[in-house]
């Protein structure tokens, strides 16, 4: 009896250069899960943190409602929205506005604008009395007058507002 | 004038025209394209209509109709004005329907076709009268009211600065007819009837803004009775 032995050529592609190069353009395709191998993704999807370029990007802009430090999520109760509603009992202004009224026009409302309403007041009278010193400051400075720029910052900051942070 | 007389958004009107064949999708990776539809055939129809719609359908190229562009358009709804062409040729009326993407202008009951609708073997139909576009530059001439006979008008400015249109042969305005003013929603803004939902003017005219050193939330809290001393701790980066 002659036994034939069938030998199977093994035979390996080989890239020198970057993957994929050339071959395929999955650039203009919009698919997801291109990367890892399933293992991978599945630690992925157990713990989503583990990238958090990829979370930012699919996470649809939901805010946090606290904060995580390494492994667990502490849930911060001031960070959890409470939407505050004025009672429109007696309000005015409706939805829509009627044909028969006339073009309101109306400049904006600049900074400069807010300056001069809030503290020119003061610094005219205190300019007629004489309360004004060699570098014209006032003598008797008022409230407003007296505030510095990082008492003014935390005033706002310390309700909890978002005007400074980059999340916006 | 037909976005004025309809009282409709230009964005909507925008909207319900729009014929998009190709949009790239909204990916970093794309250049955002939108290949739409640029060149409609408009008629008598509205192009928020579904008749327009049925008139331009998507991938239907047809024969451009070449338009006079006027510089400054002249006709109102309302307006008295002679046909100088065509059956009715001489004779006057009221402006009744523009579209002044054509230079068009139908006159109320003159330069008409007949229609007979709705024809069964028996039934004749009923017959339908409707009004025929009439070309603003060729066919139809304003009145001069002085003497209720065609001429042609121009916008002039009067002593007092306000914009007027004049018969260029006697220099009399032809003032702008009341009827011009009419929309879907009201026949004239001052008889307009205000419903629940609208504001009145003297609500609207009320200045209540006061300028105070507060940012919005600060200005809430004050109202709501909300007090929060906690200064957050400062960050920094290097």
């Amino acid at each position: 009896m002659v036994g034939v032995t069938a030998t199977l050529i093994h035979t390996r592609g080989l890239t020198t250069s970057a993957v994929a190069l050339g071959k395929h353009n999955f650039r203009k395709f919009l698919a997801y899960g291109k990367r890892g191998t399933k293992i991978q993704k599945e630690r992925m999807n157990k713990n989503p943190n583990l990238d958090p370029q990829v979370t930012r990007e699919h996470d649809r802009g939901l805010r946090p409602v606290g904060l995580s430090d390494g492994k667990t999520f502490h849930i911060v109760p001031e960070m959890i929205p409470e939407i505050i509603v004025p009672d429109l009992a007696g309000f005015k202004l409706k939805p829509y506005v009627s044909y028969r009224v006339p073009d309101v026009v109306q400049s904006e409302f600049t900074p400069q604008d807010l300056f001069y309403a809030v503290y020119s007041e003061k610094i005219a009278q205190d300019f007629k009395n004489n309360k004004l010193d060699e570098d014209s400051n006032p003598i008797e400075p008022s409230e407003e007058e007296l505030l510095t720029a990082e008492e003014a910052k935390n005033k706002v900051l310390s309700l909890g507002s978002d005007i400074y942070s980059n999340r916006r | 004038m037909t976005k004025q007389s309809s009282n409709l958004p230009e964005s909507y009107i925008k909207r319900a025209m729009e014929q998009v064949s190709w949009q790239t999708p909204k990916a970093k990776q794309y250049r955002q394209v939108v290949v739409k539809r640029k060149k409609y055939r408009f008629t008598t129809h509205r192009p928020w209509t579904e008749q327009f719609q049925s008139q331009n359908p998507p991938g239907v190229q047809r024969a451009k109709v070449f338009v006079e562009p006027l510089l400054d358009w002249t006709f109102f709804k309302g307006d008295r004005v002679e046909v100088l062409a065509g059956l009715d040729k001489g004779k006057q009326g009221l402006v009744n329907y523009i579209v002044q993407e054509r230079n068009w202008v139908m006159v109320e009951g003159l330069n008409c076709q007949y229609q007979f609708v709705g024809k069964k073997k028996n039934y004749p139909g009923m017959m339908m009268k409707m009004e025929n576009p009439l070309s603003v530059t060729e066919h139809v001439a304003l009145l001069d009211p002085s003497d209720n006979k065609p001429t042609q008008a121009e916008w002039r400015y009067t002593e007092e600065g306000e914009r007027v249109r004049v018969s260029v042969r006697t220099g009399r305005i032809i003032p702008i007819p009341t009827l011009a003013e009419e929309t879907p929603d009201y026949k004239s803004k001052a008889s307009y009837a205000e419903q629940s939902k609208d504001t009145i003017s003297d609500d609207l005219t009320q200045i209540t803004f006061q300028p105070t050193l507060k940012t919005f939330e600060m200005d809430i809290a004050e109202k709501m009775d909300i007090k929060d001393d906690r200064v957050p701790v400062k960050t920094y980066w290097y």
